[in-house]
């Protein structure tokens, strides 16, 4: 028992680890743009990634128990899933100079979940359900894409206020649009111009994928994440409807969970307007990500209710 | 009059059918429902007074904010978005089918191409058709003031994705309402070895007997006394007028002619031994009280209040342990004097309380008691399938891209033609940059 133990924690120790490292090789990379570094960090992430998911098969298999059912397990499976849906989405789109902040926010979350550790719990009651290995890794992937969604927004803000800078100084305000195909998601030719100036700042923001693809990419993270909070809430709903005899009970949980839907509901539906395409939606997807968190910690360590298991 | 009426439906139709006011509706909604997660819900007015500074907790009561979720402003906002779910529906979702199939100036749309091909007119189009055509794009041909074009539309059928979705959103609020109007619910108390009948079915609950299971757990914050189990042994009678054995647990409950019974709760029931001046006092001492009720002492002013079992008694301290087995049981009881409190008191069982008087109660025997929920909802299939549509229509939605193609042949000097190629989505251009690329590379790459 104890050897497995030790397994489990050496595993979490070296998803912690791997993840700081990778975290560190990867925001250099968004900075330097030094292939090394890439290729440093996203094998380490990869690692932290498959170190998680083992240590809680590991923990389930040596407890009996599954392993999502306080805060400790579902902030790693968390971390877990933040980490892979980056993996696959970066693999889709090169988008890997996002590695470092994805790696970061997951090593915080891993790092306060191991606070939440208090050992081995025999699950209550309403917990013994079926329901639980399907409610709680789908709303945990939910969130875990919505983080997704909110590093490219952050990135895209970024990118965006300093282009605004440039072109102020420039004056310019132009889209850009040449070629075979119409380049409609190019930089800006302020930003071009500027960077081939010498402006550090232009030449660094070139490097970054240009404010559509941004764009697209929170649209695409969204839309893994939105029908699986909505398949979540659904579940959860069946799951209620089991344990206390009603699918809805205007729970803490709950309608914090509705909030939420209803935010990414409105990225969608703002998405769909060109007006609202791109600076809006993206400030919605970073407000959007502050309710997860409340949704997801908030609710459960500060208002009680029939979520409140805190260990 | 009616050209007035005319300019009303016209604004209402505008209102309701623009996407930025079904936005600022969710707004409202998503805030509404941020209220009721932050305020408690359902409390006693003291408790916000107790909670907040007089101000808010006034402004949270006349604005029914502590029963948010029924307050006119929650039910009213849900009634609006689903009126402008409906005239966004009949306004915008069905009217988006397939767009007309009409000539494009080409290069005014940003994702667009050109190439120049060898071959004469028809076999460079027999080019352009074969290539969309094993890539699974549906191809149309019409020839507008002498010039033929090709159209080329794929997932054409998701452009119902949206309507899909709300389909599914309006069935969910059929199934919901079936319940408001058909079903219903409520809770009951059974003690051990006794029998309810639940007034909606007629239906007789006997509890047979109730055990709990706590497991004590050492974690590295100390002892938790952790609930594993929670089970109801009953015998119910239902229209059939046949008693069956049945077990409640948690997450298992029972159906019995359609309406459903739940393990909710449990407690510990009470027995006292009452006596005057020595006699027993049979009305008294054959009542069973649940935690927090109470029985006048006749002929006085006293009142008695059964608060709480406590399972356990910290035999150190003496006072309760927080180990909810029953180990070293006693109960805590206050006596109120013509409605004013008196105090309470820890009083461990069989023991003997003085009340003044001549009156003397013994806590005599604890029997556990359940709780149950019921509920009959006849719309829960209809929510069930709403959400399985609701889920089909945004997975439609976001992960099938409808786009048209626009191609143009046009015959060149030597042999030659021009293919002009554009492409439009429901979902602006940039969603398919990366796509209209890659097929433009192919087809550069196969055509020549």
């Amino acid at each position: 028992m104890n050897g497995h133990l030790q397994a489990d924690e050496l595993l979490m120790i070296v998803a912690i680890a791997s993840y700081i490292v990778g975290a560190l090789a990867l925001l250099a990379y968004f900075f330097t743009h030094e292939a090394w570094l890439r290729n440093l960090g996203v094998p380490l992430a990869v690692v932290g990634c498959v170190a998680q998911f083992a240590q809680l098969f590991v923990r389930w298999e040596l407890t009996g128990i599954w392993p999502l059912l306080n805060l400790y397990g579902s902030l790693s499976l968390f971390a877990a899933m933040s980490v892979a849906i980056f993996l696959v989405m970066a693999w889709r789109y090169k988008a890997w100079y996002a590695g470092g902040f994805v790696l970061a926010l997951a090593a915080i979350a891993l790092a306060y979940g191991v606070t939440w550790n208090e050992g081995t719990m025999p699950a209550v009651p309403s917990l013994q359900s079926y329901w639980a290995k399907i409610h709680v890794p789908i709303v945990v992937s939910s969130y875990a894409a919505f983080l997704v969604a909110f590093v490219f927004s952050v990135i895209y803000l970024i990118k965006y206020y300093a282009e605004a800078r440039i072109a102020a100084a420039s004056g310019t305000v132009e889209l850009a649009g040449t070629g075979m195909t119409m380049k409609i998601s190019g930089d800006t030719p302020a930003l071009a111009a500027a960077a081939a100036n010498g402006n550090a700042t232009a030449q660094w923001l070139q490097t970054l994928p240009s404010l559509a693809q941004l764009d697209v990419i929170v649209y695409r993270a969204v839309a893994i994440g939105l029908p699986l909070i909505s398949i979540g809430i659904i579940t959860g709903a069946a799951w209620a409807k089991e344990a206390w005899g009603a699918y809805w009970q205007w729970d803490p949980k709950e309608t914090a969970a509705l909030s939420t839907w209803i935010v990414y509901l409105a990225f969608m539906h703002l998405h769909t307007r060109n007006a609202w395409r791109g600076l809006r939606t993206n400030w919605v997807s970073v407000a959007g990500f502050m309710l997860v968190i409340f949704t997801y910690l908030g609710v459960n360590i500060w208002i009680s209710g029939l979520h409140s298991y805190k260990v | 009059m009616v050209q007035k009426l005319d300019d009303y439906y016209a604004d209402f139709v505008r209102t309701f059918g623009s996407v930025l006011f079904a936005v600022s509706l969710f707004v409202v909604w998503g805030l509404l429902t941020l209220i009721g997660v932050i305020v408690d819900q359902g409390k006693d007015p003291s408790i916000y007074f107790g909670s907040y500074p007089a101000p808010i907790a006034r402004a949270i009561l006349r604005l029914s904010f502590d029963n948010i979720y029924h307050s006119p402003w929650y039910v009213g906002i849900i009634g609006l978005i689903l009126l402008s779910l409906t005239v966004c529906t009949f306004k915008r979702v069905i009217p988006a089918r397939l767009p007309p199939l009409r000539p494009v100036t080409i290069d005014r749309i940003p994702l667009h191409a050109s190439f120049e091909l060898n071959g004469d007119e028809s076999s460079v189009r027999a080019r352009v058709e074969s290539f969309f055509r094993k890539r699974g794009w549906q191809l149309r041909e019409r020839t507008f003031d002498g010039t033929e074009w090709t159209f080329a539309d794929k997932f054409n059928w998701a452009r119902r994705g949206v309507l899909v979705a709300h389909i599914g959103f309006v069935i969910i609020a059929a199934g919901t309402t079936l319940y408001w109007a058909r079903g219903f619910s409520g809770d009951t108390v059974v003690v051990t070895g006794q029998s309810v009948e639940i007034p909606q079915t007629k239906m007789i609950l006997h509890l047979d007997n109730f055990a709990y299971t706590i497991t004590p757990v050492m974690t590295k914050g100390g002892m938790v006394y952790q609930p594993t189990d929670y089970v109801s042994h009953v015998t119910v009678t239902g229209n059939d007028g046949v008693p069956k054995a049945m077990t409640v647990r948690v997450n298992h409950p029972i159906d019995v002619d359609k309406t459903l019974y739940y393990q909710a709760s449990y407690g510990f029931a009470m027995r006292f031994h009452v006596a005057h001046n020595g006699t027993d006092v049979p009305a008294l001492s054959q009542r069973v009280l649940l935690e927090g009720e109470s029985f006048d002492v006749p002929g006085t002013r006293l009142a008695v209040s059964y608060d709480r079992f406590v399972p356990t008694v910290d035999r150190a301290s003496g006072m309760p342990s927080a180990d909810p087995r029953v180990n070293d049981p006693a109960v805590i009881l206050s006596v109120a004097n013509g409605g004013v409190d008196e105090g309470s008191a820890l009083v461990p069982l069989h023991t003997w309380v003085d009340l003044g008087g001549g009156w003397r109660i013994v806590p005599d025997r604890c029997l556990l008691y359940s709780g149950f929920q019921y509920r009959y909802d006849p719309g829960i299939p209809l929510v069930g399938i709403g959400a399985l549509v609701l889920v089909a229509g945004l997975l439609i939605s976001f992960y099938f891209l409808p786009a048209r193609l626009y191609a143009r042949v046009d015959p060149g000097p030597g042999g030659r033609c021009t293919v002009g190629m554009a492409a439009t989505t429901v979902k602006g251009y940039d969603m398919f940059e990366s796509q209209f690329r890659g097929l433009v590379a192919e087809f550069s790459a196969e055509a020549q």
